[in-house]
């Protein structure tokens, strides 16, 4: 036996009427994740590296117009139409329901970003560098991807080993460093990773700490207690009817996966914006 | 050795019953772990992080930030989730404090110009004796013709600053480009309050903007971002807030608002006086709100706002609100009065015209009407802060105070500049001729403490560069506040980088102070009594320990100190702002003998649009310039980066011959400057936008590495229109023509990087879904 590692099943909900398109998130996902700072020319060149973006759509024609913002990042599909076309096994699913790159068996193909519906995985075009000075902030639990590797979200999962180590294993309770106490059960009963203690140890990915209005939701698919829960149970529910051709009216639901339609059935949740006034005939674009 | 069936055998049993007794032995865990094939690199997690908590000092707001350490080094910024104001929560600008601290181009240690003034050329020198020496003969021979220009800064460095001044007889001014005076004065006009209000967004039902841009840029963003969250879809509430937010320019607040009323600029105050006028002429004011106190005379008062008076010289049209424009006000005061609890918030834009101060307060006396002033989801009064005689508040000096120093710098009466963190040559508008005044000064003498070159540093004779955020002491009061007494510290989280001799801003102030030999004790207002700025805050922990109440149960006061520093601050939510306080009397008719039509100087006639910058996103007003991330943030509306863009409306676009990345000449009589464009669907016809931020001239290259045509400043052409009464700068103010040049250049922006909608997967409607409202 390798681990006594809980099986978790992580995943994310992104509200879309809470979210202002403020970017935090992006900013929070740069710095913890060793991202090369975006020069102007990557942005010409439409090679900007950007692991959670803020895509924002016009709608309408001035007067009657509105600007809706959506954060897209890695959706972590269960059917993820990159993994399979790796022809070294450099992405792969793995037991927690994330989608995971494996830098450094990667060999840099780029058939996973062509099959990427969402158009979330970022070829490292340019050996990364930074100032010397810089690299003093490098994160030094994630790795430095060189050119010509994929790279991509991953749920900030150095920040989940870390979450993991410190309470499943090593039975820290992260905001006050004491031990848990082992349950009648077992030594390592009430070590559990749930949300709260995702939140004191700092150990949610850095988008979801750092948006300001709580757009960014994530945590335990499974567990009742956290934020997700409740939404995925749904999706699952409304994803079970749609495939089962139950009747299932769409209008009456906020929750939905982005690009449904392909059946990737991503780990990200989107929650509807609400709009209290549409625009009557408008066009998004 | 001769490997038989016998010997195969004998080996495959002992490794079989090797492997059983090492199970049993109990081989550690985390070996095995660490050594799996089958577990990524990522898993090898190691290393102990510390978090300290600190201020952060990158944004408008001071917000409590987590830094997380390793090994001496700063690696992570995030909100501090005990701290009151943003409650765990971050802003874009937070994350970049570590590139201020690692940054390249900090200026090592203390240098004096080594060539003619402006050339840039700083020769270092050692901070003993020389820089110190310097700096107090300086002040000795100049102190009393000095000016020395910070920041608002509130708390403990305020304090300190303006003793300081005191003490060696220099004028000290605040500075900020971007002043938020106008709302200042409103507040104590309407709310009779020194410090800001908060605003219980969580809890309320409607709120009705003005101009503000308060979930991007204006002064406490994160906080009231978090308070957006809850308004949209907060656990408990019954049903979703709805935002009405009226603004000439379509803002990432009028993104995100429900209705966008785009509005004439400057008829803001005229439209919330409609709106007052509905209320009072139908009888929808709070039961208790004393509308005849407020008019101090006759409700006729008001009938000169009615609602088709006003509608169309206001620019709202049909097109606009999908309505009669007379009834669409009224429907939307009613809604305000009688579906609450609502807020209304002006600043902004709508407070930086010639009559700013008659539209900021015309919008926030709407808040008396419906009475929400300390109620669940209306306004929250604050407290001052816990110590008697440290500034909870503090506020930028006005125009005229910059105009009167640019003449005394031309005339020779200022014969000494002290900055701290301020670039006014960049930021005050180019009218002033600042940066010309101090070139040909004859005898001025200008020290900067700044940890960076920047276009007024550019000019000074003495660089003494201050330690950043991340290496220093310092405190804050939260202004606004959270509805109760707040004290923020800061602390240093790291040492500065081996190459690096900075020195705290405060301790050098100390240090020269001694050097002049000033009677620190008995000079001044109370005087320089601290050893240290450390020890200045240390006796500031004291004083709280003293009180003997808040978030802090200490047994002494080293285990106070200890505790609040390791909380972020302190605070006590015991106390409140004041409570019985109500309208002043006549306030409403005060408000509508102030009503006036905006002003605007300089160009005039057909061809004219009306500018209308903003602070930026991520850059503010110019003082995040430096940090590259904050450069590469594209900007929410409209994805551009690193450049300065136009935003035009596209039928605007069509009538001048202008499509996307033609760089186009923006006039005012002021001068001229260059930015790209930026055609889109949202900004009106008449009005062209321009962020703050661009065009510094010194510094980092990550500042300053674009040529005119992609990085200007905006604040260069702007007229120098007063508000009136508050006499600060009426930013936007000004009507300007736009050219198109023969240049074109590739926009750096995110929009088109990658979306599904454009490789032809799905339509943008698939792609943001929406509901209508009740939906869960």
């Amino acid at each position: 036996m390798v681990t006594n590692r809980i099986n978790h099943k992580w995943g994310m909900v992104v509200d879309l009427d809470r979210c202002t398109g403020c970017q935090a998130c992006v900013v929070a996902c740069q710095a913890e994740n060793n991202l090369p700072i975006n020069t102007k020319e990557y942005f010409q060149q439409r090679r900007a590296y950007e692991w959670i973006r803020i895509e924002r759509y016009w709608e309408g024609e001035f007067p009657n117009v509105k600007a809706r913002f959506i954060p897209i990042m890695c959706q972590h599909c269960e059917n993820a139409p990159c993994e399979p076309v790796c022809p070294v096994y450099a992405t792969y699913h793995n037991d927690e329901g994330m989608n995971v790159q494996v830098y450094n068996r990667c060999v840099g193909t780029r058939y996973c970003a062509n099959n990427c519906p969402y158009q979330v995985r970022f070829f490292n075009w340019w050996e990364p560098q930074w100032p010397e000075r810089l690299r003093n902030q490098l994160n030094p639990d994630v790795t430095v991807r060189s050119r010509g590797i994929m790279e991509r979200c991953s749920f900030c999962v150095q920040r989940i080993r870390r979450g993991e180590i410190t309470v499943e294993r090593r039975g820290v309770e992260p905001l006050t460093g004491q031990r848990i106490p082992p349950g009648p059960a077992s030594p390592t009963q009430g070590r559990y990773l749930n949300h709260q203690r995702m939140k004191d140890g700092n150990f949610l990915p850095a988008c979801a700490q750092a948006c300001p209005t709580n757009a960014l939701m994530f945590g335990e698919q499974k567990d009742p207690t956290g934020p997700v829960y409740q939404y995925f149970e749904r999706a699952n529910e409304q994803y079970d009817r749609v495939h089962h051709r139950d009747y299932f009216d769409e209008s009456q639901t906020r929750v939905y996966r982005l690009l449904e339609e392909m059946g990737t059935k991503p780990n990200v949740i989107y929650l509807k914006k609400v709009d209290q006034y549409p625009i009557s005939g408008g066009e998004a674009h | 050795m001769k490997l038989t069936r016998r010997h195969f055998l004998a080996w495959a049993g002992l490794g079989a019953l090797g492997a059983v007794a090492c199970e049993g032995f109990g081989i550690r865990e985390g070996e095995l772990d660490i050594q799996s094939p089958l577990n990524l690199p990522e898993d090898l997690v190691r290393g102990k992080d510390n978090w300290y908590a600190t201020l952060c000092r990158t944004g408008p707001s001071c917000d409590g930030i987590l830094v997380r350490v390793m090994e001496g080094r700063a690696k992570k910024i995030q909100g501090n989730p005990l701290y009151p104001t943003n409650q765990g929560k971050s802003h874009a600008r937070t994350e970049a404090g570590v590139q201020a601290l690692y940054h390249p181009d900090r200026i090592p240690g203390p240098m004096k110009r080594g060539g003619i003034r402006g050339s840039v050329r700083f020769d270092p020198i050692a901070w003993e004796p020389e820089a110190m020496n310097t700096l107090v003969r300086q002040l000795n021979d100049r102190g009393s013709r000095a000016v020395l220009i910070t920041k608002p800064n509130r708390g403990h460095l305020g304090l300190l600053t303006s003793r300081f001044a005191d003490a060696v007889g220099a004028e000290h001014l605040n500075y900020e480009p971007v002043d938020n005076n106008v709302y200042r004065r409103a507040v104590k006009d309407v709310f009779q309050q020194d410090v800001l209000p908060d605003f219980d967004l969580d809890h309320a039902n409607i709120i009705l903007s003005f101009g503000a841009d308060f979930l991007s840029t204006w002064i406490s963003p994160t906080r009231w971002n978090r308070g957006y969250g809850e308004f949209r879809q907060g656990e408990g509430r019954d049903h979703r807030g709805t935002l009405y937010h009226v603004d000439s320019r379509f803002s990432m607040t009028a993104a995100n608002a429900d209705k966008w009323i785009p509005i004439s600029p400057g008829w803001e105050g005229h439209l919330a006086m409609s709106i007052a006028q509905v209320i009072v002429a139908e009888g929808l004011q709070s039961p208790t709100a004393d509308v005849d106190g407020m008019l101090g005379g006759g409700r006729a008062m008001l009938d000169r706002f009615r609602p088709e008076d006003v509608a169309a010289r206001a620019g709202i049209t049909s097109e606009i609100v999908g309505a009669d424009p007379a009834e669409f006000i009224r429907a939307l005061a009613r809604k305000f009065a009688t579906e609450g609890p609502s807020i209304a918030i002006a600043g902004g834009s709508a407070g930086a015209q010639s009559n700013g101060l008659f539209n900021v307060e015309a919008a926030m006396v709407l808040n008396w009407l419906v009475n929400n002033v300390g109620s669940t989801g209306g306004v929250t009064l604050n407290p001052l802060g816990p110590w008697g005689g440290v500034p909870s508040t503090a506020q930028s000096a006005s125009l005229e105070d910059f105009e009167r120093l640019a003449e005394q710098i031309r005339t020779g009466e200022t014969r000494m500049l002290l900055l701290h963190n301020v670039d006014p040559v960049y930021g005050l508008p180019g009218s002033l001729k600042l940066r010309d005044a101090i070139v040909s000064a004859q005898d001025l003498f200008i020290v900067s403490f700044s940890p960076f070159i920047d276009d007024t540093t550019a000019l000074a004779d003495l660089l003494l560069p201050d330690r950043v955020y991340l290496e220093d002491w310092g405190d804050d009061i939260p202004d606004p506040g959270p509805g109760y007494q707040v004290a923020g510290f800061q602390q240093p989280v790291v040492n500065p980088l081996w190459d690096l001799d900075p020195r705290s801003f405060p301790d050098v102030l100390l240090a020269a102070a001694d050097g002049m030999e000033v009677d620190r004790v008995e000079t001044g207002a109370g005087g320089l009594p601290w050893r240290s700025y450390q020890a200045m805050l240390r006796e500031s922990s004291d004083e709280l320990f003293a009180l003997n109440r808040g978030s802090i149960e200490a047994a002494t006061a080293a285990e106070f100190w200890n505790s609040l520093l390791g909380r972020g601050g302190w605070w006590d939510e015991n106390t409140g702002g004041p409570g019985g306080i109500n309208p002043p009397r006549g306030i409403l008719r005060d408000i509508l003998d102030r009503a006036s039509e905006p002003t605007f100087a300089g160009f005039d006639g057909g061809s004219t649009l009306f500018l209308v910058p903003f602070s930026h996103n991520t850059l503010q007003d110019g003082d995040n310039a430096h940090l590259p991330w904050l450069q590469a943030t594209p900007d929410p509306v409209t994805s551009v980066t690193w450049q300065t863009w136009v935003e035009l409306n596209d039928t605007t676009a069509e009538r001048y011959g202008i499509r996307e990345g033609d760089v186009v000449r923006i006039d005012s009589s002021q001068g001229s400057i260059r930015a790209i464009a930026y055609p889109n669907p949202a900004t009106p016809p008449g009005i062209v936008s321009v962020p703050f931020g661009g065009g510094r001239r010194h510094g980092s290259a990550w500042a300053t590495d674009r040529p005119a045509t992609e990085s200007s400043n905006v604040a260069e052409i702007l007229e120098p229109t007063r508000v009136a009464g508050p006499e600060t700068l009426a930013w936007a103010g000004t009507k300007v023509t736009i050219t198109r040049t023969d240049d074109s250049v590739n926009l750096s922006k995110l929009e088109g990087n990658a979306r599904a909608v454009e490789v032809g997967l799905s339509a943008a409607e698939e792609i943001i879904k929406t509901v209508a409202p009740g939906v869960k």
